[in-house]
């Protein structure tokens, strides 16, 4: 009993001494009278990046975090931000929900936003808590789904609009008329509920028979689909899948002869599908995407790949980085504005992203127009074609435009 | 299960009374020092701890299963998003129209969830009643592909994998577990949802831990045992051996299914997996089986030790080398803190199986001199 009062007796007086107490951060403004609170310093602005460097998305989530890093090294040459320089935060959650989940903590005091947050169980989870930390986020997801939470900016048209725009497309080409069957195959979850959300929309629109196939991210051999799909008669094939699934299906249509368009979310193509078996079946496959492939012939595209060798990464480059440049580079604009409203703070970030109605990225991403709440910032797509003649594996049949349909087109939190 | 030959007196009362002592005070200090805690670590680190008690109270579901009642179970991720989803539906708005909500009390749906998770066990013990050893292992992961459809297609229920689902939270007679309700300050810290959510995951995971004690030093455990090491002769004393079978799974189901409830609490989300691998996958699965391996087969102080190693570590890792700096290369075979928690869970494991097949437990006894006095107390089968 001695022993344990003894004991009781050190935790107290441990207790006593020193707790986590009074750490909270200032704020306040400084002498040119900018007001700041977290992440800002006179010298410093932090961002934070949150991303994927030890999991299954790491390629393409290096590829954005050395996008964003050749941003911040620009931008800082030129001066930086409203006198301050800018740094990353950059933590690795290995695609871990879990893992992220407690990293966030550790690092939502130190930084003002994050220009990076991948993953889609990952913003699932912190989606409260970056709304009730009020920490603006850019997402490594087009899902408009997401887009009821006024803190995350989506940098890019989302999947849902991408389809639309895709299908008008077709349409325009001659390749679906008004009637027709056509087959979606969808990997079930955030992406996919929201690329059939945009391909029910014009199906209705246009009176098209929409055949749904629901697959899993793990599902490799997609032949017993497409053979399903050719046997109701369908004149095109809508993709909401990964690269490698996209393969199966355009080697699958071209060895049952069935031979039809097929149109792809963004993230269906990788031009590493121009090494793998499937490489001579891609020439049915068109891809919706508001943000350019790595060495796109666009000027400003091409300075990025330029600046990305002379940083010497070790990773080969890849779509992720002219994205992650483009990202950070609506970011700048965002926080000139807010440094222009003299408000650094978190709230001032959201409202000087409300205010930034043409983000302006040298064409990596369409104009970008954050002010309607619930509305995708986009709905200009680009449609490419894979070419393993030209670098970068893609060339454009169609620049940035927007079909009728896309721009009627009513966002689940669209107000 | 009416028989008392196998009552002989329990290892605790022939302990010497010094060690017993020293053995509950040393639980005390721990006690006391848990909680303290949240006065002087900061909320990333309080989030670590509790994913640990969330994995703490599973393992102890699944040591009883596997290693007390000797049956292979590897459906315990199906019961996390069973107990998740029970609980999401049961306190959820009733005015949701996107998904179902019967806007219970968060405690009393707690309570039920864990009901409806036993149920769901005890459902399974035609299965889990004529199969043993690694027949039973597969057949059970079927449960966690039924799940997985389940939690994509029952929208209404868990959100579906595109959005998922908010929990209500927590409260206890009209006390919040989050941030809004009266501003709290303690010796100046003040208590916000990770402080808060600290002791009601500590209390869950104590009262886990007690009732676990209880069955193990009591008949159920001694019937449990008996059933694993020789059907045939339990029966002779006297066990009805389905039963033992089917009310070892059930509760080990209830186990699962808090520890679900706590998994919704603490990523303050409900949302089923997009494919195999995810937060209630074959991965999570494995991991409480390695949770329980580690710790020491049926060992329950064991489980919380696995747990704070196969959960636990990798979060203190992530956040430790953050802090310090470490490991902060990328790209190819870049050695980031989540790959390294995964080479030292894997490696314990090795170790264990090949050096200790008792796991810690046995290291444990073999310390304080235990197992000497007691052998085969909660010894590996």
């Amino acid at each position: 009993m001695r022993r344990l009062s003894l004991a009781l007796c050190a935790v107290l007086a441990v207790g006593a001494c020193s707790t986590k107490a009074g750490d909270s951060g200032s704020s306040g403004s400084d002498a040119s009278g900018v007001k700041t609170d977290v992440g800002v310093t006179s010298s410093e602005i932090v961002l934070g990046v949150m991303t994927d460097m030890s999991g299954p998305f790491k390629n393409l989530s290096i590829g954005i975090t050395h996008g964003n890093q050749l941003w911040v090294n620009d931008i800082n040459a030129a001066g930086g931000v409203c006198g301050r320089k800018l740094r990353l935060e950059v933590v690795d959650h290995g695609y871990k929900a879990d893992t992220a989940k407690t990293l966030y903590p550790q690092l939502e005091p130190k930084i003002l936003g994050m220009v990076q947050l991948v993953g889609s169980p990952i913003t699932a989870a912190l989606k409260g808590n970056i709304q009730a930390d009020k920490v603006t986020t850019t997402p490594a997801s087009w899902s408009s789904e997401l887009l009821d939470n006024p803190y995350i900016m989506v940098v890019g048209t989302t999947y849902d609009v991408e389809m639309i725009d895709g299908m008008a497309y077709l349409q325009e080409q001659g390749m679906v008329k008004d009637g027709d069957t056509v087959g979606h195959i969808y990997i079930d979850g955030e992406y996919g509920a929201n690329g059939l959300r945009g391909s029910r929309y014009y199906a209705q629109k246009h009176n098209l028979q929409l055949k749904e196939v629901k697959i899993t991210s793990t599902d490799t051999d997609l032949t017993n689909i497409v053979t399903g799909l050719r046997g109701q008669g369908v004149k095109s094939i809508m993709l909401t899948t990964t690269p490698s699934q996209t393969g199966s299906v355009m080697a699958a249509n071209k060895a049952l002869g069935l031979n039809v368009p097929v149109l792809g979310n963004n993230p269906t193509y990788d031009p590493v599908l121009l090494k793998s078996p499937a490489a001579n079946a891609l020439d049915k496959l068109y891809v919706v995407a508001s943000s350019v492939p790595y060495s796109a012939d666009i000027p400003k595209e091409q300075q990025v790949a330029a600046k990305y060798k002379a940083a010497g990464f070790p990773e080969p480059p890849n779509a992720g980085t002219p994205y992650g440049y483009a990202v950070a580079e609506v970011w700048g604009t965002v926080l000139k504005k807010a440094c222009d409203n003299k408000d650094l703070t978190r709230d001032g970030v959201l409202a000087a992203l409300q205010q930034t109605t043409s983000a302006d990225t040298g064409d990596l991403v369409a104009a970008l127009d954050f002010s309607k709440p619930g509305a995708p910032a986009t709905r200009q797509v680009y449609v490419a074609q894979a070419d393993a003649s030209v670098e970068g594996g893609v060339k454009y049949v169609k620049p940035l435009f927007e079909a009728p349909d896309a721009k009627d087109y009513q966002a689940p939190h669209q107000k | 299960m009416s028989s008392a030959v196998m009552d002989k007196p329990v290892a605790a009362v022939t302990a010497p009374k010094r060690l017993r002592w020293l053995r509950i005070l040393a639980w005390l200090v721990l006690l006391v020092v848990l909680l303290a805690l949240p006065l002087y670590l900061d909320a990333s680190w309080l989030k670590a701890g509790e994913y640990a008690m969330v994995g703490a109270v599973g393992a102890i579901g699944l040591t009883l299963l596997v290693g007390q009642a000797g049956q292979l179970s590897l459906a315990h991720a199906f019961f996390l998003l069973a107990g998740g989803t029970a609980y999401c539906v049961l306190a959820g708005p009733t005015k949701d129209e996107r998904v179902l909500g019967f806007g219970l009390d968060p405690l009393l749906s707690l309570v039920l969830a864990v009901a409806f998770t036993a149920l769901l066990g005890l459902a399974f013990a035609p299965v889990s009643g004529r199969l043993r050893g690694i027949y039973l292992g597969v057949a059970s992961l079927s449960l966690v592909f039924l799940g997985l459809y389940f939690g994509q297609s029952a929208s209404t229920l868990t959100g579906g994998t595109s959005t998922g689902r908010e929990p209500a939270a927590f409260e206890l007679f009209g006390f919040p577990f989050d941030n809004t309700g009266p501003r709290i300050e303690i010796l100046g810290v003040p208590f916000r949802q990770a402080e808060k959510s600290w002791y009601l995951f500590l209390a869950l995971t104590i009262i886990a831990l007690v009732l676990a004690w209880g069955a193990v030093k009591g008949r159920i455990g001694r019937s449990w045992r008996a059933v694993r090491d020789n059907e045939a002769s339990a029966a002779v004393m006297g066990v009805n051996v389905a039963r033992a079978k089917a009310g070892a799974f059930a509760i080990s189901s209830a186990y699962a299914g808090l520890a679900g409830v706590m998994t919704v609490l603490w990523y303050d989300i409900l949302k089923p997996d997009e494919s195999e691998y995810g937060t209630y996958g074959i991965n999570v699965s494995i991991a409480y089986l390695a949770m329980v391996i580690i710790g020491g087969l049926g060992s329950v102080g064991g489980a919380l030790v696995g747990a704070l190693i196969v959960n636990g570590l990798p979060q203190v890792l992530a956040l430790y080398s953050t802090q310090a700096g470490l490991f902060t290369q990328s790209g190819e075979g870049a050695f980031t803190p989540v790959l390294v928690s995964i080479f030292i869970y894997g490696a314990a494991i090795i170790l264990v199986v090949l050096f200790e097949p008792g796991g810690l437990a046995a290291i444990g006894r073999r310390i304080t001199g235990f197992s000497r006095k007691n052998p085969g107390k909660e010894g590996p089968r």
